[in-house]
Order: C-alpha cells, then structure tokens, then sequence
C-alpha cells in the first residue's frame, strides 16, 4: 500500500467483507417483514396509478415513461459506482422499491399532516412559506433513511462500507424521486383541467427532471445512506460516535432538503434564466459537492482495500500492477477501456471491461476467504489471452496527454447539459 | 434481534404514516376570523368572509403569488383559490368544471351563470352534485390569476348559508399594488 493510500484510508471506514446473502435471507424474520411493507406500498401506488390511469392515460403512460427513462442515468452511474463490489441486483431492486412503493406511501399523508401542524402550531402563513421546507424533508428524508436500514437488516453483510451506505441509500431516493416525479406531474395534469394532456407532464419533466433531478432525492439518500454505512461498519468507534455520525448525516440530508425547498432565495436574485441558475446553483451545488467528496473518499477506500487483496496474489497474468493502478479509479477504469477501444477496437474494449471485472470479483472473493477462486481466475486468464491477441496485452490507463478526448468530451457533455438546462428554463418561463 | 429491528422499523413508518396524521386530526384546525373586514387570501385577492364563518388553517395557505383560504361555516366548506393563469374566463371556467367532474361521482348541474363582485370582477357561476351533497363553483380571471369558489356540503345546509355565502363572494377584490 502506498503512503498515499494509507493515508486516504486513515480517513474513511473500514471495509467488512461479507458472504452472499443467499437463501438464508428468508429465514429472517425482517425478510418477510419488509417484503410485507413492500407489497403493501405496491397495492397503495398501484391503486393511485389505477386512478390515474383510468383519467387520464396519455399522460400517465408518458409520465410513467419520461421519468423510468430519467432513471436510467442514474443507474449507470451508481453501478459504475459499485463496480468493484457490485451489491446483489435484487437487494437495490429492493432499496429502489422501498424507496417507491414504502417512503411515497408513508410520505404523502405524513408530510400534508405535518404541513397542517406547522399551520395549526404556527400559521398559515409561516404554513404557505416554510411547510414544504419543513414538512417534506423531515418525513421523506426518515422514510428513505429506513430504507437503508431495512435492507442492513435483511442482508447486514452485503453493506461492508460506507459506499455502499451510499449506493443503498442512493438507490432508495432514486426510487421516491421516480414516483414522487410521477406523482407531481399527473397532480398538474389534474391542476390543469384541461383533461388527458401531456403539456404538464412535459413542464413537470423539465422542472423536477433536469432542473432539481441532479440534487435531489437520489442526493439525499446518498447522504443519509453514508451515514448508515458508517454505523454498521465502523465497529471499532464507541456506539455514541457511531450513532453521531450516522444522525449527521441523515441531519445533512435533511439540511440539504431544507434549504431546496426552503423559500430562501426564491425573490432573491431578480428574474430571468439566469437568475434561476443561480438560485438552482446556490441551493443545489453546496450540497452536491459535498455528496461527491464524501463518495470519493468512501470509494478510495474500497478500492485501496481490495487493491491490497489482488496485490497479495502476486500473478501478473491476473493483474499486473499498472492495472491495479486503474482498477482503483472509475475513470481511470474507464481511460482503460477507452485506450482499448482506441489501439485495438471494440473487442479489446469488451475483453478490458469484462477483465476488470473479473479482476474485482476476484478481489471480493479474496476478500472473503473464498478458498475456489478458480471461475474468476480462469475468466480474467481468458480475457487477456483474447487482449494477447489482439496485440493489446494490458488494460491500463495511459499516463499524459492520453485522456484528453475523454476530457473534451466530458466539457462538451457538460456544457450540452447547461445548454438543455438553459432551453429548460426558457421553456418554462425563466427567460 | 433481527425482528426487534424489522418490528421497529415497522413501528417508525407507522408513527409517519399514521401517528402524524392521528395528531394532526386530533388538534382542532378551525379559528375564530374577522367578519367585517376584508381577509387577504393571496396574490392580490380579498374577500369579506361570511359572517359565523370560521377559518381552517389547513386548507389556508396565503403567499404574495396566490393562495387559498377555507372558511368553514358548520359543515359547509367554502373555498378559495388563487392562482396564475394565463387565458380567459371561457377557458378557466372549463378548467375548473373538468376538474370538479375528474371526481368519480361529481357531476355538473344547470347552465352557468354570469357574476359580478361589488369590486366589478365577472365570472362565471354553476352548481353542482355528489354523493349526498351538493355545491356551487364560481370562477373569476383578474391581473392573470383565476379566482376560484367552491362551495360544498348538505343541501339543507347549503340552502341556509348559500345567501351569506354568495354576499361574501361579492366582496371578491383584486388589488394589483398586493402581488408579489
């Protein structure tokens, strides 16, 4: 490990290493527990669907579209995320479903009810202005919290680090947002009173998907899913840091909820798109910023902990120790695969991404104290016969001017997304 | 251990889901509201409330932009929403009648009626029915805003308080210098 390492390390959680959940989980009793609550969210949102659906098909059907297409770079992103210990696909269908069909479930009543206290304790009018700031975050940001205890009590080995908190907790707030979106458009369909039209959902789409989608839900929950990660791996802290640590970070989420829907700033900038940018950026990006340093310091730490576990098996035909240097890093990982697409084609960029994941599956299996690591050596052995061959023999990610195409395109990609952000608000009135 | 954990995560949802609401219903949500001076309902628009009439908090929320106000006149609900738009009185009208019969069981009733506030504001007026109770809407277009009235409940008890309630509908003002 180098010096670098040992100290990135120093300041994150551990890594625990834990078993395949496996046909064990249904003798626990939280399994069927939490499954119940599940099925019973899914009567409840499909009963609201159903009425929805009944009224107003069009636009349900393209609500339902639009933002299950709004999910999908999510995804990518939190699987690449989770690359070198991927979590059970069925464990993140369960996190996104809670987050869907249990937080919505319980947040609709909760947060109207806790609205009307604010109105009843206070009044309407610090009700009119402050409810949704103080309403919303405070039963959502719980709800989805419990997501990411829920799936710590069915499957407790599978959140081994705080990244994964993370990526549990990310995927519980991807799922809300989803329905939430959903939920809000066919509301302004109704609002509207114009019958079975898609205009709102488009507004909708525009507004909650690409203006507030980036720090949203998905954001949150990443935050408060850290934090949980933090409490069931930092065993060696006192219970009360622990548990501090871990109501920090829900209290960030809430925090950074607060302050989006707060009316803060709603006057303050004039008007005009670029005000609203503004106003979107000065709420939004605190605490974006925040989410990403915490990601990369939980990630630099799996991935200095499983790059100990693959550098223990000293066999170069495995990894050798540039690629080790690659795996660590998505975009290095990614420079990787792009530099073997560049030298050798589109095969040589499949073998790279299919031998890289052999190499962290590898790493995980060590990690466990797998003593078969025979299917996983075997793959990673045939991937690079086939890179052999391809007169591309080692998947690295090239020092230098190498990843300067990556990085215009992530400029390009980036100012794409201002442009749209742009049109977005001018569509919606900004400009 | 395991379903100690998974009962109190059980209990925690239902304290959001159930208990929230249980101590919101279990607090009173009506208040005592001046009758003889004009109550600001938001974006600009006043209105005389009924006198007796009560105000309910939770369907009250005024902002510099638009807002509602429910006054409460023993079981009769009468409320007012305030909103922008962008149309005619034609158009607004319609809106609100295809969202009162987007209820399952709401019908309209009648013809609509032309209105007229002591402040010179037209609308639009209209009835309709429910499952056991009736109601009256009203609708209004002023500075770019609808003013919306809807007005529910028993038809005994409608038929008592419609008169209060309609001279209170004519005390409807827009004061542009009120906006946000």
């Amino acid at each position: 490990m180098t010096a670098e390492s040992r100290l990135r390390s120093d300041r994150t959680a551990p890594v625990q290493p834990g078993a395949d959940p496996g046909a064990g989980l249904i003798r626990l009793p939280a399994f069927w527990i939490v499954l119940a609550l599940v099925a019973a969210g899914g009567v409840r949102m499909a009963l609201v669907a159903g009425r929805f659906l009944g009224t107003y098909p069009l636009a349900t059907l393209t609500a339902i579209g639009l933002f299950a297409l709004l999910a999908v770079p999510f995804w990518f992103v939190l699987r690449e995320l989770d690359f070198l210990e991927r979590e059970p696909p069925a464990l993140l269908a369960l996190a996104c479903a809670w987050g869907g069909l249990v937080a919505t479930t319980v947040s609709i009543p909760g947060s109207a009810a806790l609205d009307d206290l604010v109105a009843k304790l206070g009044s309407p009018h610090l009700a009119a202005d402050w409810g949704a700031a103080l309403a919303g975050p405070t039963v959502e940001e719980i709800a989805k919290t419990l997501g990411v205890v829920a799936i710590v009590l069915v499957a407790r080995a599978q959140v081994n680090s705080v990244l994964d908190g993370v990526v549990y907790g990310a995927m519980v707030g991807l799922g809300f947002q989803i329905i939430e979106d959903i939920v809000y458009a066919l509301g302004a369909v109704a609002l509207a009173g114009r019958g079975d039209h898609i205009e709102p959902v488009i507004t909708t789409f525009l507004l909650r998907g690409f203006l507030s989608g980036v720090w949203s839900h998905t954001l949150f929950g990443a935050l408060a899913g850290a934090g949980i990660g933090y409490l069931v791996v930092r065993a060696d802290r006192p219970w009360r840091i622990r548990l501090g640590v871990a109501m920090l970070a829900v209290f960030g989420a809430w925090a950074s909820h607060f302050l989006w829907n707060s009316p803060l700033l709603r006057d303050g900038l004039g008007n005009g798109a670029l005000a609203l940018l503004a106003v979107l950026v000065c709420k939004g990006l605190p605490p974006l910023l925040l989410v990403l340093l915490l990601v990369r310091a939980a990630h630099d730490r799996e991935a200095d902990y499983y790059a100990v576990q693959l550098a223990k098996l000293d066999d170069h035909e495995l990894i050798t120790p540039a690629e080790l240097e690659a795996l660590k890093s998505g975009s290095r990982r990614a420079t990787a695969r792009w530099h073997a697409r560049t030298r050798a084609g589109l095969r040589a960029r499949a073998a790279v991404r299919r031998l890289q994941r052999a190499q962290a599956r590898l790493a995980v299996e060590l990690s466990r104290g797998t003593t078969d690591l025979g299917p996983w050596q075997r793959e990673a052995r045939r991937q690079r016969r086939i890179l052999a061959a391809l007169g591309h023999p080692e998947a690295v990610a090239p020092d230098g001017k190498g990843p300067w195409r990556r990085t215009a395109s992530a400029v390009f990609t980036t100012a794409l997304a201002i442009a749209v952000l742009w049109a977005a608000i001018s569509t919606l009135g900004g400009g | 251990m395991n379903l100690l954990g998974a009962l109190s995560l059980v209990l925690a949802l239902a304290g959001l889901g159930v208990g929230l609401p249980a101590l919101d219903r279990a607090l009173p949500a009506d208040r005592p509201v001046p009758t003889d001076r004009p109550y600001a309902i938001g974006g600009g628009v006043t209105v005389v409330p009924p006198p007796g009439s009560r105000i309910d908090v939770t369907g009250t929320r005024p902002t510099d932009d638009a807002g509602t106000a429910l006054f409460r006149l023993g079981p009769v609900r009468y409320l007012i929403t305030v909103r922008r738009f962008e149309g005619d009185l034609a158009t607004a009208a319609n809106g609100l009648r295809q969202r009162i019969t987007g209820t399952p069981g709401y019908q309209v009733t009648g013809t609509e009626l032309t209105v007229a506030t002591g402040s010179g504001l037209a609308g639009l007026q209209g009835g309709y029915t429910a499952p056991g109770r009736g109601g009256r809407y009203a609708v209004f277009v002023a500075g770019g805003r609808t003013i919306e009235v809807t007005v529910s409940g028993a038809d005994l008890d409608l038929g008592r308080t419609l008169p209060a309630i309609d001279a209170s509908t004519r005390t409807l003002r827009y004061d542009p210098a009120d906006t946000g």
